[in-house]
């Protein structure tokens, strides 16, 4: 038998362990604060998806709506 | 209305973690599904957004129909809609196989967790740490079990390399009659964690070609479609 803390690390194993109603609790909170700190619904960029559209997302940027912004820069 | 959580959401409930924006459903494109879809997404106030249109056949030929819901409490949600998925049966088939969870006195009907990875087989990054993650949880969860079923979906699905050996070793039987299905089990049965780690990654790559491959005429006909409906407005 595998040790999973030691394969995957502490958060894994005990995210692992949860059960989904608890997995969902902690999703939807981590939601919370991602909205309360001004996240977006809007979907990211995915070129690789088959259902991007490089011209809607073009189209969406330049509208000043979603897209990733600079919020603060790292000192590298 | 019959449909099924899949996507991002559905990962989350089984072990994996997704920050994913939106909700997408598998559903059975019947009329009278479609109608109890029609209405339901009234209820939200959901627009329908890009192509294609809300129309059975499009469902039918593979495409996804979005939709942003603008009912207050699911605003800005956006919900994805298909009923066909590549390497997937019919949704008969999958409801039968489905997953019902309950939670906070709701229950939600979830794709199940081998149809799930299937469905994760794309060309995109973002799902195959995703499909480990899926089998690892699975794995967590149920590692003490002696359930045949259970070990042939771990010998079949399992891409952590150490996990799929440990597997591997401890039920040779269930492993070699799998030979001929998966073949890369075999480095996993001698404990060639290099050469599995390999044949991994080619098997990703085969499978990331299929997908690319079944979505290229779909794509070509998402062109088209956004072809035309920009037309009027150029």
């Amino acid at each position: 038998m595998i040790d999973m803390r030691l394969l995957v690390g502490e958060e894994w194993a005990e995210w692992y362990s949860m059960t989904p109603a608890q997995r969902l609790e902690e999703s939807s909170k981590l939601w919370q604060t991602y909205l309360e700190l001004g996240g977006t619904l809007d979907p990211e960029p995915d070129p690789q998806s088959p259902f991007y559209d490089p011209e809607e997302w073009r189209a969406f940027t330049a509208h000043g709506r979603a897209g990733v912004r600079l919020v603060r820069r790292g000192g590298i | 209305m019959r449909s099924l959580l899949m996507g991002g959401q559905a990962c989350v409930l089984y072990g994996a973690a997704e920050f994913s924006r939106d909700t997408d459903i598998v559903t059975v494109a019947d009329a009278e599904n479609l109608r109890r879809l029609q209405a339901a997404v009234e209820e939200l106030r959901a627009d329908r957004i890009a192509v294609p249109p809300f129309e059975r056949h499009f469902l039918d030929a593979g495409h996804a129909v979005h939709f942003r819901c603008q009912l207050p409490g699911a605003e800005g949600i956006r919900l994805d809609v298909m009923s066909k998925i590549r390497g997937l049966p019919d949704f008969t088939v999958l409801w039968d196989r489905r997953t019902t969870l309950e939670t906070t006195g709701e229950t939600i009907d979830v794709l199940s967790l081998p149809d799930l990875v299937v469905a994760k087989k794309t060309q995109r990054d973002k799902d195959w740490p995703m499909i480990t993650r899926l089998v690892e949880a699975h794995y967590a969860q149920h590692f003490d079990t002696t359930d045949e079923n259970v070990i042939r979906f771990w010998l079949r699905e399992l891409r952590s390399p150490a996990i799929l050996i440990d597997v591997a070793l401890s039920s040779p039987k269930v492993c070699q009659s799998l030979f001929h299905e998966r073949p890369l089990l075999q480095h996993a049965a001698a404990g060639s964690e290099e050469l599995l780690r390999v044949a991994l990654r080619e098997e990703e790559n085969a499978e990331r070609e299929a997908d690319r491959h079944y979505w290229a005429p779909l794509k070509s006909e998402l062109e088209q479609l956004r072809r035309e409906h920009r037309r009027p407005r150029e």
